[in-house]
């Protein structure tokens, strides 16, 4: 398969260049050719001295102290033994010379993630590269370190390296970089000085077309359907507190915050998958702690989990039996293929063919058979964590327009989302949550930018 | 690990099969200074060469093919059970020893037999489902131990507390005519081939068109995602370990009441694990695994031809054997060692 055909690309020192494009459209391996990951088929890669690359996904070892991941195999040595002064200090002055405040001897397992970019951000540096990429840089940070995160890096830029900034989010290329180059399916489709366009422009550059709208949200009555006191959870790392809130028929509650501050262990415990302590009262009976992942979807609970490829899908199997799951009792064998049909029809699932494999779909597609089967189920409740993850913006639409649906027509929706966009663009109510608390409450028409931003931060 | 990865690459298995058996088969003849071309004709020639040797052929295939479907129903669920040796030698000595003891009219002693060692084994299947149901134990540790267990606690009960005054104090007493199987053809062949070939069909439609069928793939295949459909990873796990032990215990009760008309110590040269690379090379497919048990089957009742017609050590089989259960489980077992 081609995942970048003849792109022309040219990075200036001193110069923010952010890349944008859909899932798949080829940024993140173009920028592992440009650092030498993957071998390019035709072409070249010419750079000025070194090219440096921070990954989307930290690449620290956690076990070890911080200079020992900053210095990895460039350790200063004194004969066969590692001069650790000597590299303590050459970490310590390296983060003094970019602003990057970070004690050396810190364990890297004890940090908070804002500071774990630091270090990846300091190895980088340590090898002066006169290139930086960065891919999704800011996926893990609260809108207030991201802030401080382009400053650093427009430090950089200014000092001379030419830096190229890997990303989805066009609300950051507008704010921080200087030239946006838009790739699809493989190709540049568009470069502009960012100063000469727009994030609507953009958008429309990366789809190829317009950006579906969501469908309309009717006005309905709400009435009383879930109810949070005093919920306690926890599940894996993640660990929620004392959270109460309560979720209504006919509206979407969305849930801002991070990634890692409690997320899963609320998700999971609504799943029925995560021991939790507090009071839950689901259409008037209670939930309880012992409760099967089986009788909460006996009593019309879905969830939509984070990870479709591990904890919705079976890869292996094709379309007709992965929509069945979960159904697969009530359905019976016989009804499995055309529930799948209808899944498929509903939600432009392609390819349109019920024993397609799954794990030959895209995200997009398998996405839409997970949210359609949890959708055709009529639940009373939806647990929708992170629904449109990696997935591009037609599919993601499409998932958001059916949930908004499924809420005109009457059923509770819980969002959680990293994305504020989406939140803001589907929900009726927004929590926020972080270091696993509900940490403040919005009405739709009440919003704050600014405020839910420094609440997700962990700012009351 | 998943059920699914097991059955990943299936296609180069059969390929790593083909030039373990005839390429290291090929060396070892050459180093007995015997030709390749000489040694697998006398081979084949000595599985299907006369009536009584395909039938041979066939009692051999019919004594891995009980195991080996018992054991793709536990992998198929996710489940690493090495566990059928000690099973079947559990189905084996309850078959033997109840029908010794209670010598019951012609019509009920046979199926007193056989659902005696299917019990049997079938408990010995459910003791490490309980364990990875309850406390999650690893199931590749619990069941290769408990074939040493099962192998020691049946010499000890046959020449100690349940003695019956077999031959040489390791065996149970003779079954009675009526507790025996019927030989088909005037030959050794009995008609548990015929039933393990029923039980290979129905299998297949337990795993594909049923309900259950299903639920014990998806726990196999995608744990994560069956316990959140709502599907109970440990019950599957109980029933999946107890079918299985219970289709090798089946197995082992077909060879003492069809073969050896006793329970010996001795009753299994190691069909159960045997039968890992049967399944293994079958894709865990309940037919496919009937073809891999001819030819498996083949290999073991050619062997004995081969010594005498050819001169090369009949262990030579079990060389080949032996590497193909290195190749096709060796990974396996470590993957699932590692995933718990």
């Amino acid at each position: 398969m081609q995942a970048v055909d003849g792109v022309d690309l040219e990075l200036q020192p001193g110069e923010i260049h952010a890349l944008v494009g859909e899932n798949g459209a080829g940024k993140s391996t173009l920028a592992a050719i440009a650092y030498g990951a993957v071998r390019s088929d035709d072409g070249s890669v010419e750079a000025v001295g070194v090219v440096g690359l921070v990954h989307q996904h930290f690449k620290l070892i956690e076990r070890l102290r911080v200079w020992e991941n900053v210095l990895l195999n460039r350790e200063p040595r004194r004969g066969w033994a590692i001069d650790v002064d000597a590299a303590r200090e050459r970490v310590r002055a390296l983060s003094a010379s970019y602003g990057l405040a970070v004690d050396p001897d810190a364990l890297v397992e004890t940090l908070p993630v804002g500071i774990k970019q630091r270090v990846e951000l300091l190895r980088e540096l340590d090898r002066e590269p006169s290139v930086l990429l960065l891919d999704e840089p800011t996926a893990s940070l609260a809108p207030t370190e991201i802030a401080s995160f382009f400053t650093t890096v427009g430090d950089l830029a200014k000092r001379g390296t030419a830096i190229m900034v890997v990303t989805h989010k066009l609300a950051e290329v507008i704010a921080y970089s200087q030239r946006v180059t838009v790739m699809r399916a493989g190709r540049v489709v568009a470069s502009h000085l960012t100063s000469e366009t727009s994030a609507d422009e953009i958008a429309r550059e990366m789809v190829g077309g317009e950006v579906p709208a969501l469908a309309a949200r009717a006005s309905v009555a709400t009435a009383p359907l879930l109810e949070v006191r005093g919920l306690s959870a926890r599940s894996g790392t993640s660990v929620l507190d004392d959270a109460t809130f309560e979720v209504r028929a006919g509206e979407i509650v969305g849930v801002a915050g991070i990634e890692g501050n409690g997320q899963t262990a609320l998700s999971d415990a609504l799943a029925g998958v995560a021991a939790f302590t507090g009071e839950l009262v689901f259409a008037g009976t209670p939930l309880r702690a012992s409760d099967t992942p089986a009788s909460r979807l006996a009593r019309g609970i879905r969830v939509i989990p984070q990870d479709r490829r591990h904890e919705a899908l079976v890869l292996d199997w094709n379309v007709r039996d992965n929509v069945a799951l979960g159904r697969h009792r009530t359905l019976g064998l016989a009804k499995y293929a055309g529930a799948a049909r209808e899944v498929i029809e509903r939600f432009d699932v392609r390819p349109p063919n019920p024993d397609a494999i799954v794990a030959a779909l895209s995200g997009g597609n398998q996405q839409k058979i997970v949210v359609g089967r949890t959708l055709a189920s009529s639940p009373k409740l939806v647990v929708a964590y992170q629904p449109t993850r990696g997935i591009d913006i037609g599919a993601a639409a499409l998932v958001q327009s059916r949930l908004i649906e499924a809420r005109n027509a009457g059923a509770g929706v819980l969002l959680i989302s990293f994305e504020l966009d989406e939140i803001f663009a589907t929900a009726d109510r927004v929590l926020v949550i972080a270091n696993g608390k509900f940490v403040g409450s919005f009405d739709r028409a009440g919003i704050d930018r600014g405020r839910i931003g420094a609440l997700m931060a962990g700012n009351a | 690990m998943t059920a699914a990865f097991l059955r990943t690459r299936a296609f180069r298995d059969i390929v790593v099969v083909l030039v373990l058996v005839f390429g290291v088969g090929s060396i070892a003849m050459l180093l007995a200074h015997v030709s390749p071309i000489v040694g697998f004709g006398a081979l084949f020639d000595g599985a299907w060469g006369t009536k009584g040797e395909i039938a041979e052929t066939l009692v051999q295939t019919t004594n891995l093919l009980f195991p080996a479907l018992g054991i793709a129903i536990a992998f198929r669920a996710g489940l690493f059970n090495i566990g059928a040796e000690g099973q079947l030698v559990m189905g084996g000595f309850a078959a033997g020893w109840l029908g010794a003891q209670f010598p019951l009219p012609g019509y009920l002693a046979v199926p007193m037999v056989l659902a005696a060692g299917t019990l049997a084994g079938g408990v010995w299947g459910a003791i490490p489902g309980i364990m990875r149901a309850r406390f999650k134990a690893n199931e590749v540790i619990a069941t290769l131990m408990l074939n040493v267990v099962a192998i020691l606690l049946t010499t000890y009960l046959v020449t100690g507390p349940l003695q019956q005054g077999g031959a040489n104090g390791s065996e149970t007493g003779p079954l009675p005519k009526a507790a025996q199987l019927t030989h088909l053809f005037d030959t050794q062949l009995t008609w548990a081939f015929v039933l393990a070939l029923v039980l290979a069909f129905v299998l297949r439609w337990v795993l594909q068109g049923t309900v259950f069928g299903y639920e014990l793939r998806a726990a196999g295949d995608a744990p994560e995602a069956a316990k959140r459909a709502g599907i109970d990873l440990g019950r599957t796990a109980l029933i999946a370990m107890s079918l299985s032990g219970a289709i090798a215990g089946l197995g082992g009760a077909t060879i003492v009441a069809g073969a050896l008309h006793r329970f010996n110590t001795g009753l299994s040269p190691g069909y159960g694990f045997i039968a890992i690379a049967v399944a293994l090379v079958g894709n865990l497919d309940p037919l496919w695994i009937v073809v891999a048990s001819v030819a498996f089957g083949m290999l073991q009742s050619g062997g004995i031809a081969m010594q005498a017609e050819a001169g090369v050590p009949k262990e030579v089989v079990s060389l080949i054997i032996g590497l193909v259960i290195i190749a096709l489980a060796g990974r396996r077992v470590v993957a699932s060692l590692r995933s718990t």
